[in-house]
Order: C-alpha cells, then structure tokens, then sequence
C-alpha cells in the first residue's frame, strides 16, 4: 500500500479498502487534506463536501465491518464533472443559468458507480455548459494544471483532469464531445477513454449534441478506466441510443500483451505541423511498443480535415438547438465565448446539417477501410502540450483563436466518427508538461485500447508520475 | 457549397427568433466560414438514398471479436 494512500490507483484502493488495509475513512481524509492542500491553486472542484464524504465513509466501514459490501467500489470516494445529475444536488454545468439547478434523478453512469459503493466527495469544475475546450470559466474562473498552474487543463473536463492528476480524487467522470476527456488527459498526464456513441447510456448527463456526447472517465490509468467502463457501459431504458451490444471483460482485456497487434500511425494530417516535443514523444512511444511487441504500421487516411468540418456543423447545430430556449430568455447569463459559439449553430442551414449528419455512415466506412488490418491508431491528442491560460483566454488574447483551432484539430473527427479513443500519458516536455498520446479503435473495441494502454503503462511509469505542491 | 454572407446570417437569426445584430452576424459568418469550406467537397455529392441511420449500420457491423 502507498505511504499515503490517496496516491493509489483506483483499482488499488478499492482492493485496499475491501481487504480492511486501509478504511473509506482514511481514504476519504487523505483525498480531503490533498483537496484542502491543492484546491486554492487549482480551482478544481466546483463543490467540497468533506463531512458528507466522511460520514459516508464511516457508514461504508460500518457496512463492510458487518460483512456487507455494495460492490467493487466500495467505500471508494470519487468527485466528477459538475454536469451528471445526482437527485437532491446542485448540477452547474459550470453555468450561471443552472448555478441553482437542483436534480431530481441521478444519471445512469453514476448511478451505476453509485451502486458498485463509490462515495461523493464533491463535484468538480466544468466549462460552462462543455462548450470550450482550454478550462476558462468565466462564472467560477479557470481550472489551473497542476504540473504548471500558469496552464490550462484543457476542456471541457477541465476540474476532472486537473484533480486527478493532483491526485485529488481516484477517477472522475467526464464527457467528450469534441475532445474534452481526451485534451484533459494530454494536458494533465492523466488516463482518458472516450468511449465509442452508444457504448455508455447519457441518461441524466447535460446534452451538448446529442450526436456527438459520450460519457467516459479519466483515471491514473488504463486498468483505473477499465474497472470504471465495465459497471458503467451497457443497455439502459432510460436512454434508447446506449447500445444493446454485450460488455466486454474490460479488466480482462487489460492483461493482454502486444504481441502480435498491428498499430497504425498515419502518414498525414495527424503528424502534420507537431510541437517538436510532441513528435519526440511520439517516436519514443512508438518505439515502446515495437519493443513490447507491436508492430507499427503506416496508415493513409481519407481527408480528415473535412470529418473537422462535419463535426463542427453538428456540434454547433445541435448545441444552439438545444441552447435555444436560453438564448432568448436569458443571453445576459451566458459568458461571452460560449454564447458566440452557441450563436454559430443559428447559421447552419438544416440542408448542410443534414448532409453532414447523412455523410456519417460513408465517412466510419472509409475510415475503417484505411485503417483494415490494424488493431488501433496511434496519434497526438494535440500537436502542442498545454499552452497557457493567458494565451488562450480569447477575452484577452489575439492569438487565442489560432491556439483553441490547433488544440481541437486531432480530436474533432474521431467524434464525428462516433469512435473509442484513450488518450494516455506518454511523455513530458523539457519544462515538465505531460504529453499524450490517442490511441484511436473500432467502434465497440474499447478492450483493445485498454489492453495497448494498459501493456505500454506496465512497460512506462509517466502515468504513476505525480505533480509536487508548490 | 458557399459559406453564408453576413447579411444571410442575419436574416437566418431573425428566423430562428433568436435575431443578431450586424456585428454578431459578420462575427458568426467569420467563424463557421471554414466549417464550411471544409464540408464543401461532400455538400451535394450524396447519393439520393442515404439516410443517417447508415452510421448506425457501419457502427455496428464493424465490431470486433
């Protein structure tokens, strides 16, 4: 067991807690004195409630004392994006408009973490609405990246990143719609999993497009985010498009070596105009798994910039539909950048939505065909580590634009595509700034990139790698 | 396929009930003008009897074992 025991994996303490190494007590004291270390600089957590969590904790010691245990979480605390209903709490989504929304049914996703014994800690911060992809806020400030907290988090799970990287809380829940699990996970050096449309049911998490959402969570590592997809993924009533298709043994998968799998990296597009630290890290990541048995192959994609495109007019559509209502009612309530980019869905005509809507299913056919023959992609999450938060603040920066356009570039098209992505730490920069990498499957296959992820993090220890307090 | 002007914009936000001024549309107009540009070599190439529900086809047809 670690000297402190909230620097354990979350499959580790789960295991600790329900062998009574350790108690959800002192799990739950130790993330609280990391909150109370870490939250002034980090502005991670959107809601801090520590005598909640530990009477939780108390009544879950109590349980397992008398032999009853809910499940494989039990005793576990956990904190996740302010943007899943938990009935009879407040649910932001980093708003003013719902800064007093209180809901009356908890999502299925956490529910289900419910239901395996997990305990809330909080919740944590958000972009508003999950519409921006560096972590300002400008109702509840911006999320600070704890390896630099001159730099962003990136969005929008920005308050799910940044605490799990401090080692705040074991595991949180995200959602990815344009990028915002997976340029969390690069920019923090945490384990990200953008799950495949459909796999995990949306019931009861804030809709940004109802095409593009996807539910998944961010971890220390790629076993942390198979524990967590296997009690979450599967069919729901309460959600028709959350797939019928079996679960997987996602822990399973992740004790599968690379021997014998095929990895592709693109010629183009993906590699194209990378930071220089960003390529090395790629060589380097590259050459870790040819070493533990992978063999790297190059794949010519079709013309990713026009899946950008298609991805852009669906978000940007659907999020002003659903906005709508608001924008007339209450536009004062919005901050400025997320209201400008609602406003942009108002001038697509429903002709071009739909086409782009129509061109879906051809587009995952052409994909899929270039990249036949291999077991997964291998690509940058972004072609840069994290920029900083003033660069990128587009209230005050000229050069903001160009920064935000460049970091959504590389995740953007694997949404329009609806696949499973895992973005895993695989490096840093000469000033001490995580890089990941994505690694990119077929649709329904997240095993397959939990068992890449998990093998080249027993070969590497950049997920184990924990920022200092200042 | 040709972005929408400012003065297209304009008048689609007034449609939509949710009206911009000028400035607002010539800002829109600035900023999902490359989205267009870049879905221009697929707009009106579409064969006549594909329906979105394909992708969920695709999807689920290319699952592995």
């Amino acid at each position: 067991m670690s000297a402190e025991p909230a620097l354990m994996s979350l499959v580790a303490v789960a295991k600790a807690i329900a062998t009574r190494e350790v108690s959800s007590r002192e799990v739950t004291r130790a993330c609280l004195h990391r909150i109370a270390e870490w939250q002034p600089r980090l502005n991670a957590f959107m809601a801090i409630e520590a005598e909640a969590a530990l009477a939780a904790a108390d009544a879950a010691d109590t349980a397992l004392a008398g032999g009853n245990s809910r499940g494989p979480l039990h005793g576990v605390p956990l904190a996740h994006k302010d943007m899943y209903y938990d009935a009879g709490h407040v649910v932001t989504c980093g708003s003013l408009i719902r800064r007093d929304f209180v809901a009356t049914t908890t999502s299925t996703a956490l529910q289900r973490l419910k239901d395996a014994g997990t305990i809330r800690l909080g919740s944590l911060q958000m972009v508003e609405f999950a519409y921006g992809p560096t972590g300002h806020n400008v109702h509840y400030g911006a999320v600070r990246n704890p390896w630099n907290v001159d730099h962003i988090t990136g969005g929008s799970s920005s308050g799910s990143g940044s605490a799990v990287a401090a080692r705040l809380t074991f595991a949180a829940l995200g959602s990815d719609t344009g990028g915002s699990i997976r340029m969390p996970a690069h920019f923090c050096g945490v384990t990200g999993l953008k799950t495949t449309v459909g796999r995990v049911s949306r019931a009861g998490a804030m809709p940004l497009s109802q095409s593009l959402d996807t539910v998944g969570p961010l971890a220390q590592s790629a076993e942390d985010c198979a524990l967590l997809l296997g009690l979450m993924a599967g069919a729901d009533p309460e959600d028709p498009t959350a797939s019928t298709l079996p679960v997987p043994d996602y822990m399973a998968a992740t004790r599968g070596s690379l021997k014998g799998l095929k990895i592709g990296v693109p010629t183009a597009f993906y590699v194209d105009d990378l930071d220089s630290e960003v390529a090395r890290v790629l060589d380097e990541t590259m050459a870790t798994l040819k070493k533990e048995g992978a063999e790297i192959v190059k794949v010519e994609l079709p013309d990713q910039r026009q899946l950008t495109a298609a991805c852009q007019l669906v978000l940007a559509t659907e999020a002003a539909a659903l906005h709508k209502r608001w924008m007339i009612e209450r536009p004062q309530d919005y901050g400025a950048q997320v209201l400008m980019r609602l406003q942009n869905g108002l001038a697509i005509p429903a002709v071009t939505y739909l086409e782009a809507m129509r061109w879906r299913g051809p587009a995952l056919a052409a994909f899929l065909a270039a990249v036949a023959g291999t077991d997964a992609m291998l690509v940058p999450v972004a072609p840069i580590p994290a920029a900083t938060i003033a660069e990128s603040d587009v209230g005050n920066s000229l050069n903001a634009e160009a920064v935000i356009q460049r970091i959504t570039r590389f995740t953007r098209p694997i949404n329009y595509l609806g696949l499973p992505a895992l973005s895993i730490p695989c490096g840093f920069t000469k000033n001490g700034l995580p890089v990941g990498l994505q690694l990119v499957g077929r649709s329904f296959d997240e095993a397959m990139l939990l068992r890449i992820g998990a093998a080249f993090q027993r070969a590497t220890d950049y997920h184990q790698r924990v920022p200092k307090a200042a | 396929m040709t972005k929408p002007s400012p003065k297209e914009i304009k008048a689609m936000t007034d449609v939509a009930g949710v009206p911009a001024t000028p400035e607002v549309a010539e800002r829109i107009a600035n900023s999902i003008g490359p989205a267009f540009e870049g879905f221009a070599p697929v707009a009106g190439t579409l064969p006549f009897d594909l329906e979105p529900a394909s992708f969920l086809l695709v999807q689920t047809a290319k699952v592995s074992t």
